[in-house]
């Protein structure tokens, strides 16, 4: 049976497609394409759905895909119900709280009571402050997070990085990490029964090569 | 005024509602058949029932009444057929065996056939413990699917004791709470996480870790049974045992999987747990159980056994299956133009069964013709000093 992995271009899926041909999952046409979004790999037993990463939860939660790759904070955010198999390893990066250097604070606690707080991740950063029993109140941002503080649209900001350059390019400066993350590979729960050894073979293929 | 219905809510159109009804007097006949009493629960209760069921408050309709009282729309119909068998049954032999079809209301995300009001059925087998009533649930569960016309049906069984068996030298309820959620979700790599930063011994480590391993057909409990010292654990593999002998009788076990790693809510069952599915659909289609402790919170401790399938969800498969029926034509239209004959006609249609409009519009024959089309029935009578049958759709 065809495995259908729901996948999103760039960066991270250079690392996957390396992963696969190591362990011996040969997939040519999914670095040759550039703009068919169903690409199969007759010779793996794979067909790949280009995706956004946000929507890669959702794919697989439906079972439109067996299987996905996300990183594990988009997978946090998204809080679908999918099983979660492999911790690939790669795209390491922290989702951090920000804040402008000239704010002077260093710990989250010293936000201000009606602070606000942009992000793409609304939902872990809710639980985050929530936790804290910090009050703040979240705005949801698409991309350019880094923007909230520089044009006066919030206090703080909740976003990932890898080194940290960005934000110190845009002035900020990080007062807490929240979490660290990871690409993962996750599979929908009936697929994990009805292709049970298609699926396992392959995380048992990875895990051999990672 | 915008004329939509609020989110979580939907209309069944003809074609869909009579296809629904259908499906339901369907299933309402296979549980008589297996001597299950359908019973009809009120859409609102006080809040305090099913409080003690398996309920997400968060996810409850609730309202206050007149006097103050807090009341909840239909959670679920578990929990108020166990008040009803603590109450109003609680004289009648047992074991009994319950039916219901009804539709619930639960104010939660939006998912695949469960919107926020959806339509549930179900059994309960309230008052034995005996596995042959694990094994009678399970078997109908599987009845009822391969003849509704699903097809590659499959039903996974468990058995929650084998976890708290295993779990027994874990002193520790929130790492328990860990690794149960981990292993509800298939999150593998929580799983490893969690159980690699305990105190418990190594075995115990090792099977935690197998757990999602544990599953297929009967040689899994023997695996099972061998990887397990605990008492606890190995006696939930005795039980399952027998219950899968069972199976093996009722002729239904190439349609059984053992899962040894579905935990599901540990709060609410106590023995066997079931879920069914099949390949292709990316949600499960049927969940159930043993839930022993239920019944004590109202008093009266009665072991019971069952299962819930949406009926939405029901529907999604036979239609992705391409098994949903095709809109046939039927029914005819009466034009009238001899008023007394034309009802004379339709008298004696209705009571062979067939399905009748009598033109109240004096439409022509023309216009007739186009009505009686656009609504897919099979035939215009033009019913006058003579009948005239104009057949519509062929057969």
């Amino acid at each position: 049976m065809v495995l259908s992995i729901a996948v999103s271009k760039g960066r991270l899926l250079d690392s996957f497609i390396e992963i696969l041909e190591k362990a011996k999952y040969p997939c040519d046409n999914l670095k040759k394409e550039t703009r068919k979004l169903v690409i199969e790999s007759k010779e793996a037993g794979l067909r790949f759905i280009l995706a956004k990463p946000a929507d890669v939860p959702t794919y697989v939660e439906y079972g439109a895909a067996d299987l996905g790759v996300v990183g594990k904070d988009t997978l946090m955010e998204a809080d679908k119900n999918v099983a979660e198999l492999v911790d690939l390893g790669y795209g390491r990066c922290q989702l951090v709280v920000a804040i402008p250097k000239a704010l002077g604070i260093t710990n989250v606690t010293d936000l201000d009571f009606n602070s606000r707080v942009a992000s793409k991740y609304p939902r872990i950063t809710l639980e985050f402050f929530n936790k804290k029993g910090i009050q703040v109140e979240i705005i949801p941002l698409n991309g350019s997070i880094e923007l909230g503080p520089i044009i006066g649209l919030s206090e703080a900001i909740v976003d990932i990085t890898e080194t940290g350059r960005t934000l110190v390019e845009n002035g900020l400066v990080v007062i807490d990490t929240i979490m660290e993350s990871t690409s993962r590979l996750i599979a929908n729960q009936v697929s994990l029964k009805t292709k049970r050894q298609e699926v396992f073979d392959l995380v048992k293929a990875i895990e051999g090569v990672i | 005024m915008e004329l939509k219905t609020p989110r979580g809510v939907k209309d069944f159109l003809p074609v869909e509602a009579r296809w629904k009804t259908e499906l339901e007097s369907e299933i309402r006949r296979i549980f008589r058949t297996w001597g299950f009493q359908e019973i009809i629960t009120p859409t609102f209760e006080f809040f305090e029932i099913f409080e003690q069921g398996s309920i997400n408050a968060r996810e409850a309709y609730r309202f206050v009444g007149r006097d103050g009282e807090l009341l909840t729309l239909r959670y679920d119909l578990t929990t108020p057929i166990a008040r009803m068998v603590a109450s109003r049954l609680k004289d009648q032999p047992k074991p009994l065996r319950l039916a219901y079809l009804a539709n619930v209301f639960r104010y939660d995300d939006v998912q695949v056939g469960f919107q926020r009001e959806f339509y549930q059925s179900g059994v309960e087998l309230i008052g034995s413990a005996n596995p042959a009533t694990d094994a009678e649930i399970i078997a109908l569960a599987i009845t009822l699917f391969n003849t509704m016309g699903v097809k590659d049906f499959r039903l996974d069984i468990g058995q929650v004791e084998f976890f708290h068996g295993i779990m027994e030298d874990c002193q520790c309820q929130k790492t328990k709470k860990l690794i149960w959620k981990a292993l509800l979700r298939n999150d593998l790599v929580g799983l490893r996480d969690v159980v690699n930063s305990t105190e418990l011994n190594e075995s115990t480590k090792k099977l935690l870790l197998d757990l999602p391993q544990l599953r297929g057909q009967a040689e899994v409990l023997d695996e099972a049974y061998c990887k397990t010292e605990n008492h606890r654990a190995r006696q939930a593999i005795l039980n399952l045992k027998q219950v899968y002998q069972l199976l093996v009788d009722y002729g239904v076990t190439d349609q059984v999987y053992i899962d040894l790693g579905m935990v599901k809510s540990l709060e609410y069952y106590t023995g066997v747990v079931l879920e069914g599915y099949v390949p292709d659909i990316g949600f499960t289609l049927i969940s159930g159980g043993r839930y022993d402790n239920l019944s004590s919170r109202f008093g009266n401790q009665l072991p019971a056994v069952g299962f819930a399938l949406g009926l939405e969800r029901l529907m999604l498969v036979l239609e992705q299956q391409g098994l949903k029926p095709a809109n046939k034509a039927q029914g005819i239209l009466v034009l009238p133009h001899d008023w007394v004959k034309a009802l004379q006609y339709a008298k004696e249609q209705r009571q062979a069964g067939i399905q009748v409009e009598i033109d109240t519009e004096e439409l022509t024959v023309e216009q007739a013709k186009k009505y009686a089309a656009a609504k897919n029935m099979k035939a215009l009578v033009v019913a006058g000093e003579k009948l005239e049958i104009i057949e519509l759709a062929e057969d």
